[in-house]
């Protein structure tokens, strides 16, 4: 049988950003897999570092679109760290709620793209109908789609009266309601089950050694979400249900994110259920001082972590983040080895990459 | 603080006095990061390697200047290790020049961000497996993290000012309001 080398990518039809995989097949099989980045690499992290803390909060929602609100949230806890702020209670709330809005859309995103890959178009339409509910909740309660500018520094930008909770539980509801029956396909539907169960699987050894997060890792089986193991925000006080898989194939990947779309609504009902009254921000920004900080959250892709020093003046000495796709695109050597060569984009978009995140 | 980062703890506390400091913080939730900083890069290895039997995970690696101002050459490294939702962060000074021991035979994932480091600062890694550039093409110079380039030249536009001009005006505005 021969052996030869396919490109795939940069500009690939199948894949959503530019990545370039060189990809050695023996027939129909792949049996290496080399990844060469840099083809979105901004220089965000230096930009960071000319700009003030309140010019990167809006810098740092814009370095992906799909976890917009991670970003400015892991930042704005680590420069409260530092600053020794302590959010009022109910923007603790406000924050977990927007986090977990921007999760449902992320994961319905990734569910359908795998659909599109699998040929199942129908299903993809659906998704997508499904998703745009959270959009319109997007742009109802925060005036924009994607980027929600929900966070500042020392609280929200927002707040829910009455009427805007009674508006969100109302979506949500919509949404549960949808999700249970698109759930029913994902876990039964013989063609699906077809394409994506035994596909591009990753032990949970492999897991574990390339320090994989998020629901790429705990549908292998690895149980660890920031939002249990290091709670922030209102987390310490909410019920947050771990999911995960055992296969570690693209279904069960699948799957995992469809079922942290349920969990993300029954914890923002939660959010509705339990959130004091009071300020949503505190009344003024101290000085920052030196010093230098973690914060960690959990991103709709798996843990985000972001390392800030500051040195008392108004710009940050140096501000460092690592996104879960960053990790994770060292999970698909291991799915793409043995795996057909009509599985790979279906495999590569199982990891749900972001190229803007991980290049910034 | 979870036993694995006291278990952590143990382990700096085991390198000889005076080679490394080790402060813990613990947040209003109870989760707890430390702060490590050695001495002596040689006392990389041996920490990670023991950090890795925990099992610790490494998290991330950053890379910094010694000094904003450039008044003092050199870099610092940071690693960030995850034991178990806790944080420890190890810290160690490289020289201008320098190079710091490749942490890959014992996190896998020590990798790529050990090839950016090495692309943005021209830090060598000692034993990287694959010490190629990662994001930023060959014909880019070196270390350009650590190349002043003025930010107007940089994006090409001089709108900035203007834009956070009208932020203030408006701020003020909204103060008489």
């Amino acid at each position: 049988m021969s052996s030869y080398r396919i490109p795939v990518g940069p500009l690939h039809v199948a894949l959503e950003e530019p990545m370039y995989f060189k990809v050695d097949v023996s027939g129909e099989t792949v049996t290496a897999v080399e990844i060469v980045a840099g083809h979105a690499h901004r220089g965000i992290e230096y930009l960071v570092a000319k700009r003030n803390i309140h010019q990167n909060l809006v810098l740092t929602e814009r370095v992906c679109s799909l976890c917009s609100n991670s970003h400015p949230f892991t930042y704005c806890m680590a420069l409260e760290q530092i600053a020794g702020i302590v959010l009022p209670e109910r923007a603790e709330y406000l924050r977990v709620i927007a986090d977990e809005i921007k999760r449902i859309a992320s994961n319905l995103f990734n569910v359908a793209i795998t659909a599109h890959l699998v040929g199942f178009d129908t299903l993809f339409m659906q998704v997508m109908e499904l998703r745009e509910i959270m959009q319109d909740t997007k742009e109802s309660i925060f005036g924009n789609r994607m980027d929600l500018g929900a966070n500042r520094i020392g609280g929200v930008r927002y707040d829910l009266d009455a009427d805007g909770r009674d508006y969100l539980a109302a979506q949500l509801r919509h949404v549960a309601r949808e999700l249970l029956e698109i759930r029913k396909i994902y876990e039964g539907d013989a063609s699906f089950l077809r394409r994506t169960r035994g596909v591009g699987v990753l032990p949970a050894a492999d897991a574990a050694r390339l320090g994989l997060v998020g629901p790429v890792a705990r549908a292998s089986g690895i149980a660890a979400d920031v939002r249990i193991k290091a709670p922030y925000a209102a987390y310490d006080r909410l019920a947050v249900e771990m999911q995960t898989g055992e296969d570690g194939d693209v279904w069960s990947r699948t799957l995992v994110r469809l079922r942290e779309a349920g969990t993300a609504i029954a914890i923002i009902d939660q959010c509705l259920k339990d959130m004091p009254g009071g300020p949503v921000s505190i009344p003024s920004i101290p000085d920052i001082p030196a010093g230098e900080a973690i914060a960690k959250s959990e991103a709709p892709r798996g843990e985000l972590i972001y390392y800030l020093r500051t040195d008392g003046s108004d710009k940050p000495e140096r501000l460092k983040w690592r996104v879960p796709s960053f990790n994770n695109w060292s999970a698909l050597p291991v799915m793409l080895k043995g795996a057909r060569i009509a599985d790979i984009a279906l495999i590569v978009g199982s990891i749900d990459p972001c190229v803007s995140c991980t290049e910034r | 603080m979870k036993d694995i980062a006291a278990a952590a703890g143990s382990l700096v506390a085991g390198l000889a006095a005076g080679r490394a400091t080790l402060v813990w913080r613990t947040d209003g939730k109870g989760v707890a990061t430390g702060w490590c900083v050695l001495t002596d890069p040689a006392d990389l290895a041996p920490l990670a390697e023991g950090l890795a039997a925990l099992p610790a995970r490494l998290s991330a690696i950053t890379a910094f200047g010694a000094d904003k101002a450039k008044k003092t050459p050199g870099f610092r490294v940071a690693y960030h290790f995850d034991l178990d939702g806790d944080t420890l962060t190890v810290t160690v000074p490289v020289p201008e020049g320098g190079s710091v021991a490749s942490l890959t035979p014992w996190f896998a994932n020590a990798d790529w961000p050990e090839r950016e480091m090495a692309e943005l600062y021209a830090i060598a890694i000692d034993g990287h497996p694959d010490p190629r550039r990662l994001f930023v093409d060959e014909q880019l110079g070196a270390a350009v993290f650590d190349q002043y380039i003025p930010f107007s030249a940089m994006v090409n536009a001089a709108t900035t000012k203007g834009l956070w001009e009208q932020v203030i005006a408006r701020g003020k505005e909204r103060a008489k309001e």
